[in-house]
């Protein structure tokens, strides 16, 4: 069962799925292990405007459903997890902007992603990672700018952004509240990278430091107004996270294509391993959870698109989905036995891109603390 | 420079398919329609060409109204205007047929549009028939000349200069326009849609053109009757020569043909 989605978006999934299979899939097996960034596969990304399916149909995106594009994405993530965390991170990096952003601003962000260019989302820091207000990253305004100063790390795209969204103290004393939001463009001075980090899975996306040194940037920079840094911060988390949930349901739906395709043809005892039924089990948890998972997906994205709150949705979208990937994707390595930890077969690399959803985004404990919050309330 | 491409709809080639068991059926149960890989080869030639002179492109193809869905395809990735060809009188037409159906609606696309096209684009054989016929039958019903197993091609002055692939290596050949061109695989592959413009190819017209608004074209009565339907035979397992030295095989190949009386 799969996203139910309009006439339109299942002709563009025929096209994407006919994309992903021959310029991702078999390709991302080298980008995977060399752990280069293959910049030819996004340029066709780019050509076919996989890159720009979330931007605002009137700042030039597509004006599809977030549900139909949560069906493409999933193409994409089947393909390589990597592949579409890179395309997803810009949404993410836009996202502030479209939340609390000028109308300049917002025309802004979109046409450097519309021309080809990715967005970065840094907010974590050596020092702040679950507890995000722990920053020390700051920006003291100057005239009609502001000048940043400090270090954010684990950057999605942070290597290859064209702009970026940055959290920053503007007011030490004031804790959370303390906290603002700011754009910057690639290029600025002051604005460099730094180390880059050689992970475990989604090898095909980059994720680097990024500095921020005497970095000057216009007051007219500022997204929404000072101190409400944390406040659209966590709104775009809020969004953002459906969309790995998304991208860990398509990794989990790979394993169990993969595990069904595998032992239908391995032979054991004279007849293909799927006909035992202790496999058959497997793939209906595979299917049951998925299923769910998927479901969470498009539930949390279609109250988004109907405008009612989703904070607690997605978090649980996020969560579960991401969990059940690295369920599904170990379970896979099972079923495809001493072959499936073997790098010359696809699954072992599914649980590496796997396990990151449960971290990044908010970590599966934090996402517990927003369900939690959400369905107990004040007490 | 005015261009039309004719294209056909084809079962997906990349799937294996067989006969229904015990019929000269053959089983397109849940198999997909793609447009034929060589006309979408002759398309992206097209688009290509198209984009480096000016002009239009046309997709025209013939078959029922579900064809209509490879019109679309190829309104998404070149194509600028796209018709159906499509009448109950044209079922059963042979590739003969088609052409004298295509070359009627070349006509009168040419009489609508007040200029003739230049360049009629057809891939080199369809993947489901694989005749190759309908190209040169076309530029016969036409009038007009033909060059076949193109990879390449540039305009010149007075008409075309195209690269033709045969079994021994390339051949320059121009010709005057208008002409007919069938293309072979060229060194690129067809480009992908864009999701913008196959949102837009989903939306734009596809006109459907009728025996009664050819005038009265006839395809004919078939000139090609199918004797039998079958699957290709299963070859057998292959018997691997592998001696010390190349002579060695040689010698025992040569032996175990004496053996089997074949020399």
């Amino acid at each position: 069962m799969a996203y139910l989605i309009s006439e339109e978006a299942q002709e563009l999934l025929g096209a994407v799925k006919d994309f992903c299979e021959k310029e991702v899939k078999e390709q991302c097996k080298e980008y995977d292990r060399t752990g280069e960034w293959p910049k030819e596969i996004y340029d066709k990304a780019i050509e076919m405007q996989l890159h720009m399916l979330e931007v605002p149909e009137e700042y030039g995106g597509m004006g599809l459903s977030r549900v139909d594009v949560a069906a493409l994405f999933e193409e994409m993530a089947k393909a390589d997890a990597g592949f579409a965390t890179t395309i997803s991170a810009s949404g993410l990096g836009t996202k502030p902007v479209l939340i609390a952003g000028s109308e300049e601003l917002k025309k802004r962000a979109c046409q450097i992603i519309v021309d080809g260019g990715f967005g970065a989302f840094c907010l974590t820091e050596p020092g702040a990672g679950s507890d995000a207000s722990a920053g020390k990253t700051v920006a003291v305004k100057d005239g009609d700018s502001y000048v940043l100063n400090g270090r954010k790390c684990f950057i999605t795209n942070g290597g290859v952004a064209s702009f970026y969204c940055v959290t920053a103290m503007t007011d030490k004393s004031a804790g959370v509240k303390g906290i603002s939001m700011f754009f910057v463009e690639a290029g600025t001075p002051g604005l460099s990278t730094g180390h880059e980090e050689d992970k475990m899975g989604i090898r095909t996306s980059n994720t680097c430091d990024v500095v921020f040194e005497d970095c000057r940037i216009p007051a007219s920079n500022l997204i929404g107004a000072e101190g409400k840094g944390f406040s659209i911060a966590m709104k775009t988390l809020d969004q953002a996270r459906t969309w790995m949930g998304c991208i860990a349901t398509g990794i989990a739906q790979r394993a169990m294509e993969e595990a069904i395709a595998y032992t239908k043809e391995r032979v054991q005892f004279g007849k293909p391993v799927l006909k035992n039924q202790a496999l058959q089990f497997k793939v209906a948890d595979m299917a049951i959870k998925i299923e769910t998972a998927r479901q969470m997906v498009a539930h949390s994205l279609t109250r988004m698109d109907q405008g009612l709150t989703y904070s607690k949705e997605s978090a649980i979208a996020k969560c579960y989905a991401s969990d059940i990937a690295m369920e599904v994707a170990s379970e896979a390595i099972q079923m495809f036995g001493g072959y499936g930890y073997s790098r010359e077969y696809p699954v072992e690399k599914l649980l590496r891109d796997a396990k990151i959803f449960q971290i990044f985004e908010g970590t599966n404990e934090v996402q517990r603390i927003v369900v939690a919050n959400n369905t107990i309330g004040r007490f | 420079m005015e261009i039309l491409v004719c294209l056909k709809q084809v079962p997906d080639d990349s799937v294996e398919i067989r006969l229904k068991p015990g019929t000269e059926e053959v089983n397109l149960d849940g198999v997909a329609n793609v447009v034929n890989a060589f006309d979408t080869y002759a398309l992206e030639m097209a688009a290509r060409l198209k984009e480096a002179v000016g002009g239009s492109v046309t997709a025209v193809t013939v078959g029922p109204e579900g064809a209509k869905d490879a019109v679309k395809t190829c309104l998404a990735v070149g194509a600028n205007q796209g018709y159906l060809i499509s009448d109950p009188a044209f079922e059963g037409a042979d590739t003969l047929g088609r052409s004298k159906i295509l070359a009627a609606a070349i006509k009168r696309l040419e009489t609508e549009a007040g200029k003739p096209f230049d360049l009629i684009f057809c891939g080199r054989e369809a993947t489901d028939r694989a005749t190759g016929q309908l190209g040169p039958q076309l530029a016969e019903t036409l009038g007009v000349g033909v060059i076949t197993d193109l990879v390449d091609i540039e305009q010149t002055a007075g008409g075309i200069c195209a690269k033709q692939e045969t079994e021994e290596g390339y051949r320059r050949v121009e010709a005057a326009t208008p002409c007919v061109v069938t293309v072979n695989k060229p060194a690129y592959d067809p480009r992908y849609p864009t999701i913008k413009n196959k949102m837009a190819a989903r939306k734009m017209p596809i006109p459907v053109l009728s025996a009664a608004e050819l005038g009265q074209v006839d395809p004919g009565q078939p000139g090609v009757h199918v004797v039998k339907v079958y699957e290709p035979a299963k070859r057998q397992a292959g018997v691997k020569i592998k001696e010390e030295t190349c002579a060695d095989s040689a010698i025992k190949a040569v032996g175990m043909m004496a053996e089997a009386k074949l020399l």
